[in-house]
């Protein structure tokens, strides 16, 4: 069973997404990128970038905006209109439908637009890895019939089932899932690169109907970067007495650094534009350095952005609305990221638009979602949750240590080994913990529970695995299993996902807010845990090596024992390592001394405290970190 | 006429356990199924996530390489206005810097136009089809074209046309 893509065929750019286990995914082009221009070479099959690339050089060959021409007669006033300024000849074709010619051939709309879809399925293809076959293709809610057959007739053209034509506004309403939120009444503001529309759309039966479309059919991003042009040209023409619109290669320059300055301005406040050498002066090369604020810009376009909410009332007007009317607002098209553009669409209708998928995809993806529904993907996906706040368990130290992390996709199980903090502890504590903050005290405990009958041994040695299990539900199941005698002990506790969305958020800004007094607090814990290991590896090893070790050997690390152990409370991070690294170092002599005596004893006494003393650098708990053991627990069965 | 005997209650409980048994069954069938797509989804996304994760890589450079390349344009500029030795020859260590990561600058001037490679930006009187001059530089990576160069190509006769916006 083939997929079916979701096709944006754009005026200017087309776009083309699909539906991935469950979400759509816009199909990058062999170009790399996320769109491909809607312009042909129809005589030697070139599509997208490639063709516009040679544009200049043939532009009687280049097809572009051939979507103005679909479905139209030669005699209609807008194709009139566009043969004026369009550079390709335009004449009357079968049926009195306007046709293109191209040296001496003669070309329909549809099998121009059906070489774009070509390369659009070729590009899917091998991004799918299968054969692509069936399509569904957006058109502009105004289309009308002739139009729509003719979009149909250029996916088939192209060797694509055309499963459906849904209108863009109502591709963007699906696109963000605006039907399963029962929004009543949408209006969606298009600004793409040569087009703006407006639609007004209600939904009635599950399905979304237009109530009244209107725009300007040559208003797009290309007007805002002509008039962001002339504004450069004529700062410098006023300094330097050049106009670089009058030179071909400083205009083309000029024309990618106002993109690219318009483009920063969405984000940053002020552009520099800096384009050295950009001309030959009487005296000299010239540079053309400036910087354009963003209240600058704002100021140049407005006039176009003033020009957009006309048709916006007119739409309003026919569809019998008031803005108050409107549940939700949809922006589409690239020009809809400037934020006075945004700014003046909240402005007209009281509220904030939806602009979170990306504009120049949406469509596509709206188109995808259809191609989902009508394959019957999208039903049968399973919705698993994923667990909202890191789980763990406290450890020695008051030290939270996580085991499953938050938005982990539920069901999961998680284990760990860990082991006693004191000699002879027949008993662990388990405390199980929700948050995200390192220390146990600042998150929440969700239930405790006890595991005794461990063995009498020193500390280190018990091995306790602990598992979480959280099933599809959301319930946690929390074990402990003393590894020597098989003994277990565990509960289970509801509800571990069952925050609201608010406290969720709250948890989580907490430890943002809290992250970098957490560290230190961790980390002083960590070095008191350091510290006490050390000494008890001192005290160890002093008592294992008994009298082969020297007496001066013996005091030294007595002293420092006692420094460390005096300062154990209250001394700070730096001064419980400076003192633990000197106690270790001392320690060293005895290792030395052990090694050096004629009459060694080989096994325990050597091997243990080096072995100890990595243990104990790991810290200690209720439940201890093995680093001996794997870290990663096994996945409990 | 015989008549044949009403289904006896025995039978009844024999019937409901067999079809009970049949369901558990096919439940059972439509599970396993549904457990082993959800397996072969898991094993396929972590062969793509391996292929993915080198071709993040690339794009990365690429992207890098990208927003480096305007500073390497300036220094052209200034060469070819200024005729300096010295930005010649930061220019040529900078260029071998890029040629180790694969970068090589697309050779352009007097050859073809090819709009695989290259951008046509002007036209000007010239040998026809041939590229006169280079307005920027264009670079492969690897066998891939990391960004077109931008040219004006030669046309015989006398339009000399304008850059058109589209």
């Amino acid at each position: 069973m083939g997929k079916i893509i979701g096709i944006d065929l754009g005026t200017t750019n087309s776009c083309v997404a699909v539906m991935e286990g469950g979400t759509p995914i816009v199909v990058h082009s062999a170009e790399g990128r996320n769109v491909i221009p809607s312009v042909v070479d129809p005589i030697d099959h070139v599509v997208g970038d490639i063709a516009k690339r040679q544009m200049v050089l043939k532009p009687k060959r280049t097809i572009f905006s051939i979507k103005r021409l679909m479905g139209k007669k030669f005699t209609d006033e807008s194709v009139k209109e566009d043969s004026k300024w369009l550079p390709y000849t335009i004449k009357s074709g079968r049926d009195g439908m306007a046709v293109i010619e191209v040296e001496g051939r003669s070309f329909t709309p549809q099998e121009v637009s059906a070489m774009i879809l070509q390369k659009i399925k070729s590009d899917a293809e091998s991004y799918l890895g299968s054969k692509v076959t069936q399509a569904v293709i957006t058109v502009p809610a105004y289309f009308d019939d002739s139009q729509r057959q003719a979009t149909k007739q250029a996916g088939e053209i192209a060797g694509l089932e055309v499963l459906r034509i849904i209108n863009e506004p109502t591709a963007a309403a699906l696109a963000y899932g605006l039907d399963k939120k029962n929004a009543h009444t949408i209006a969606v503001y298009d600004l793409g690169g040569g087009t703006f529309d407006i639609s007004i759309l209600e939904l009635g039966d599950g399905v979304y109907e237009v109530k009244s479309t209107n725009g300007d059919t040559h208003l797009g991003g290309d007007d805002f970067d002509k008039v962001i042009i002339d504004y450069i040209a004529e700062e410098f023409k006023k300094d330097n007495g050049v106009d670089l619109r009058k030179d071909p290669q400083a205009l083309q320059r000029l024309r990618e650094a106002a993109e690219k300055a318009k483009i920063e301005l969405s984000s940053a406040q002020q552009a520099e534009i800096n384009q050295p050498f950009i001309t030959q002066g009487k005296d000299g090369p010239l540079h053309l350095t400036m910087t354009l604020t963003r209240p600058k810009l704002e100021q140049i376009v407005d006039p176009l952005i003033q020009k957009t909410l006309h048709p916006v009332e007119l739409a309003l007007k026919d569809a019998k609305l008031k803005t108050a009317g409107i549940d939700e607002i949809i922006l589409v098209g690239g020009m809809t990221r400037m934020p006075k553009v945004v700014e003046a669409v909240t402005k007209v209708f009281g509220k904030e638009p939806n602009k979170t998928v990306n504009p120049d995809e949406v469509v596509a993806v709206g188109a995808a979602i259809q191609g989902g529904v009508l394959g019957g993907e999208v039903k049968d996906v399973l919705l698993l949750d994923v667990t909202p706040l890191t789980l763990g368990i406290e450890t020695y130290g008051g030290v939270d240590t996580p085991l499953i992390s938050r938005n982990t996709t539920i069901p999961t199980s998680k284990s760990q080994v860990f082991s006693t903090a004191a000699d002879n502890q027949t008993q662990v504590e388990i405390n199980v913990l929700q948050g995200e903050r390192p220390m146990a005290t600042d998150n929440k405990s969700l239930g405790r529970f006890i595991l005794d009958g461990i063995p009498p041994a020193p500390r280190g040695i018990p091995q306790v695995e602990v598992s979480f299990d959280i099933d599809a539900n959301g319930i946690l199941s929390v074990k402990a299993t003393d590894k020597a005698t098989g003994r277990e002990q565990s509960i289970k506790i509801t509800g571990s996902t069952g925050l609201t969305k608010d406290e969720v958020e709250k948890m989580t800004k907490e430890a943002e807010t809290h992250a970098s007094e957490d560290i230190v607090k961790k980390e002083q814990v960590e070095a008191k845990n350091a510290a006490d290991s050390m000494i008890f590896t001192a005290e160890k090893s002093l008592k294992d090596a008994g009298d082969k070790v020297t007496e001066d050997i013996k005091k030294e690390v007595e002293e420092k024992v006692a420094e460390l152990r005096k300062i154990l409370d209250t001394g700070s991070k730096e001064e419980l390592e400076t003192k633990t690294r000197e106690l270790s170092d001392s320690l060293q002599k005895i290792g030395q001394a052990m090694y050096q005596k004629p009459e060694q004893q080989q096994g325990e006494g050597s091997e243990e405290p080096k072995a100890d003393s990595e243990d104990q650098a790991n810290g200690q708990a209720n439940g201890e970190k093995k680093s001996e053991e794997p870290v990663e627990g096994e996945v409990v069965e | 006429m015989k008549r044949l005997p009403k289904v006896g209650n025995m039978d009844k409980k024999k019937h409901e356990k067999h079809e009970k048994k049949e369901n558990l069954e096919k439940k059972n069938e439509e599970l396993l199924d549904q457990l082993k797509r959800t397996l072969a989804d898991y094993r396929n996304l972590e062969k793509r996530v391996e292929e993915n994760k080198l071709e993040w890589i690339k794009i990365a450079n690429k992207q890098l390489l990208l927003r480096i390349l305007p500073g390497l344009d300036a220094l052209l500029l200034a060469e070819k206005h200024t005729k300096d030795e010295g930005i010649a020859l930061s220019i040529k260590t900078f260029l071998n810097i890029l040629e180790q990561d694969g970068v090589l600058k697309i050779e352009t001037i007097g050859k073809d136009f090819d709009p695989n490679l290259m951008e046509c930006v002007g036209i000007i009187e010239g040998e026809e089809g041939k590229v006169i001059e280079e307005l920027k530089p264009g670079y492969m990576l690897h066998d891939k074209v990391l960004r077109p160069a931008q040219v004006t190509v030669g046309k015989l006769g006398n339009d000399n046309q304008a850059i058109e916006n589209c």
